[in-house]
């Protein structure tokens, strides 16, 4: 996981998933609002197969897609 | 330099300190289980620039013996030879960089091509000395050249066992450690690890098919090399290579008891493989440092 402290971490958020309007705000990455679960977890399988991504859950339950 | 035609115990001692000196590197150009330099390309390479730098040394001796002073200012090019194989070594590896499953890491690289210029200055001192017994020893010439040879091998021996580092296995325990994803979080032993586990299908993924291994450091100290992150990623980087990588490879220190962990999804599953890798992971010089050294009163009351 991540480089060595020479060379410049490059993480990259691509897209955060939510079920809360309100946590939906404009940002430098796509915030996508989801009504379910299953939508959510569909929407942020789906973004991270395409963009070779990897997923964090946050504790809230919303999504995070990145990449290192 | 008119008259001055080599004689034929010239060119028996030179001929001689070259194949011992190549052969020397030759027995240094081992293909272990890191498999590099595992290529015949890579092989032909060092076996030349072995070649070249046993004939450096070769020359030393008699161009010395004809009163040739000015022809030992070419030893000033076996330096600048020796250091250009580190930098091709260097170049080599970093630019295979973003090809592997995980970083070599800078400090590997420097470690690796640090070796192979030294290996260099073996075959040339090895030459070098074969050279100077030969000339030196007072007797018939094929004998000289037994002689030669013998000081050759012992020099190629202690140089071999001076040169030779530590690795991983001689300061630390390594342990299988057990594998738990809990709410999308990876842990190892109890240790966190990661949170990359977000999705279903990396939670099973890693449930069912992720190896751990956890390092002890025997001694509290050694937990300055096993912290050190080229150090870490050493030791991931020949996991990876060993074993394979299907997906997520992460290496991760516990601050409280120093236990490195080193984890990843493998496409061999072979637990005792990955133990052995990372216990024959070498200890880079660049993170070492001598205890010893530490604890004298260098600077005296």
């Amino acid at each position: 996981m991540g480089r060595e402290a020479s060379m410049k971490p490059d993480y990259r958020i691509i897209a955060y998933v939510t079920r809360e309007k309100e946590r939906v705000i404009t940002s430098n990455c796509l915030a996508l609002y989801a009504e379910s679960e299953e939508a959510s977890k569909e929407m942020t399988v789906d973004i991270a197969k395409a963009m070779k991504a990897d997923v964090v859950q946050i504790t809230n339950g919303d999504y995070m897609i990145i990449r290192v | 330099m008119e008259g001055q035609n080599l004689t034929l115990e010239n060119v028996s001692t030179i001929v001689a300190a070259i194949i011992v000196g190549t052969l020397a590197r030759v027995w240094l150009l081992k293909e272990d289980y890191r498999q590099y330099p595992s290529y015949p390309n890579g092989y032909l390479i060092h076996i030349i620039t072995g070649f070249v730098a046993s004939a450096l040394g070769a020359v030393a001796i008699p161009a010395l013996m004809s009163k040739n002073f000015v022809a030992v200012t070419f030893l000033t090019l076996a330096l600048q030879q020796f250091r250009d194989v580190r930098k091709m070594e260097k170049e080599s590896l970093t630019d295979l960089e973003n090809t592997e499953y995980t970083y070599r890491g800078t400090a590997y690289i420097d470690g690796i091509a640090k070796t192979f210029e030294s290996r260099n200055y073996i075959a040339f001192v090895t030459a070098f000395f074969v050279s100077l017994t030969i000339t030196i020893v007072p007797l018939n010439i094929w004998v000289n050249i037994i002689a030669g040879i013998i000081v050759g091998i012992a020099i190629v021996s202690y140089l071999k066992n001076f040169t030779k580092g530590k690795s991983i296995g001689d300061i630390a325990q390594v342990k299988e450690g057990k594998v738990e994803v809990k709410n999308s979080s990876l842990y190892v032993d109890g240790i966190f690890v990661s949170n990359l586990l977000g999705t279903d299908n990396a939670e099973k993924l890693f449930k069912e098919e992720g190896l751990a291994v956890v390092i002890y450091p025997n001694e509290n100290h050694y937990r300055i090399n096993l912290d050190n992150f080229g150090q870490r990623q050493a030791a991931l980087f020949e996991a990876t290579r060993a074993l394979g990588n299907k997906r997520y490879n992460f290496t991760r220190k516990d601050y409280e008891q120093g236990r490195i962990v080193i984890t990843l999804v493998p496409i061999k599953q072979d637990i005792d493989a990955l133990i052995e890798v990372v216990k024959k992971c070498p200890l880079l010089e660049s993170t070492k440092k001598s205890h010893s050294v530490m604890k004298t009163n260098l600077k005296g009351e």
